[in-house]
């Protein structure tokens, strides 16, 4: 791979990456720690760059592999991370009770997701958050299309009946 | 957008089997208040404010790239390599030359090298040699004697 196709392929994905990253972890600045680390492993990988269709899931790839191995090498506390991470902005509300109420209800969400196996977890953020199609998901976790599509089913599936015990309805 | 078409596209979702342009209409639906939501429809509702607050979400810019590797590698980037090079060869050659030299002197002084310690020895053993030399030089000595006898006889013919 030439500088130049790194320079206008790889980083301009760097925002992406640490996104991505930093949803799985929780935690920025370990997700900065692992952009920087995906961008210098992407580098010396550099001659695989010629037989890549998808540089970006392959970029991904590497970014969950990586943040997979922190959190298993630092028996992560993923949960502390993302109650702060669960904080959602509380704007443009009309009274703060119902600020409060629908901060609430947002957090209920996301630990919802948080509490999901880590393929489920992945796989909703990958498409309902990040908006990548079957196919880039199915590269990104090397996984068929056909498991793409039935983990989806199954994770929103989980999602939807723990927020129905939960009693998690929409705020008016 | 009508409630039913909202359902339609909830079961795609649920299903998964939905298109990227069905869960857009589906954020874009639910992020807007709806009076009177029906309860169906209501639970989907946090779901898809969340996504959409999570995509939304402002994450710190990073920083630019720290990385060494785009820095443009140059060839006199690599001078140390160049000077290590450089120098082994020169050591390479310093020692080369420094073999010969010795090889030299070592052929100098073996060839210098008295071969008897003892001066008597030495002394005999040339005396050995000159003699041996001596006796071999005889032997051609009686042969041109011979030679000259037939060359003064020629003289005599001649002269007759």
């Amino acid at each position: 791979m030439s500088l130049s196709r790194f320079l206008s392929q790889v980083v301009p994905i760097r925002q992406k990456l640490y996104r991505f990253a930093y949803h799985l972890l929780g935690n920025e600045e370990d997700a900065h720690d692992i952009t920087q680390d995906v961008m210098m492993k992407v580098w010396q990988q550099q001659e695989r760059m010629a037989e890549l269709e998808n540089m970006e899931a392959w970029c991904m790839r590497i970014v969950r592999n990586l943040s997979l191995d922190r959190m298993k090498s630092k028996k992560y506390r993923r949960s502390e991370n993302l109650d702060k991470a669960g904080e959602v902005a509380a704007v443009h509300q009309p009274s703060p009770h119902m600020a409060t109420e629908r901060q609430d209800v947002m957090n209920r969400v996301h630990t919802t997701i948080a509490e999901l196996p880590e393929k489920y977890r992945t796989i909703i953020q990958l498409r309902d958050i990040d908006g990548y199609t079957y196919q880039e998901i199915a590269e990104i976790l090397v996984i068929e299309l056909s498991e793409v599509k039935v983990n989806l089913h199954r994770a929103r599936k989980a999602v939807r009946e723990k927020l129905q015990k939960l009693h998690v309805y929409g705020v008016q | 957008m009508e409630y039913n078409k909202v359902r339609e596209l909830l079961e795609r979702y649920w299903e998964g089997e939905s298109s990227l342009e069905d869960e857009a209409l589906l954020r874009s639906f639910f992020a807007v208040e709806h009076s009177d939501l029906p309860a169906d429809l209501l639970e989907a509702q946090p779901m898809f404010r969340y996504f959409n607050e999570e995509a939304n979400r402002e994450l710190p810019v990073l920083p630019e790239l720290e990385l060494p590797l785009v820095i443009k590698v140059r060839p006199l980037d690599h001078w140390m390599k160049y000077a290590a090079i450089f120098l082994i060869a020169v050591g390479l050659g310093y020692a080369a030359r420094q073999f010969q030299l010795k090889q030299h002197r070592m052929d100098i002084v073996l060839a210098e090298k008295d071969t008897y310690d003892d001066p008597q020895k030495a002394f005999a053993a040339t005396q050995k040699a000159l003699q041996l030399l001596a006796k071999n030089l005889n032997k051609g000595t009686t042969k041109v004697q011979k030679l000259s006898y037939f060359n003064e006889a020629t003289e005599k013919i001649k002269a007759d």
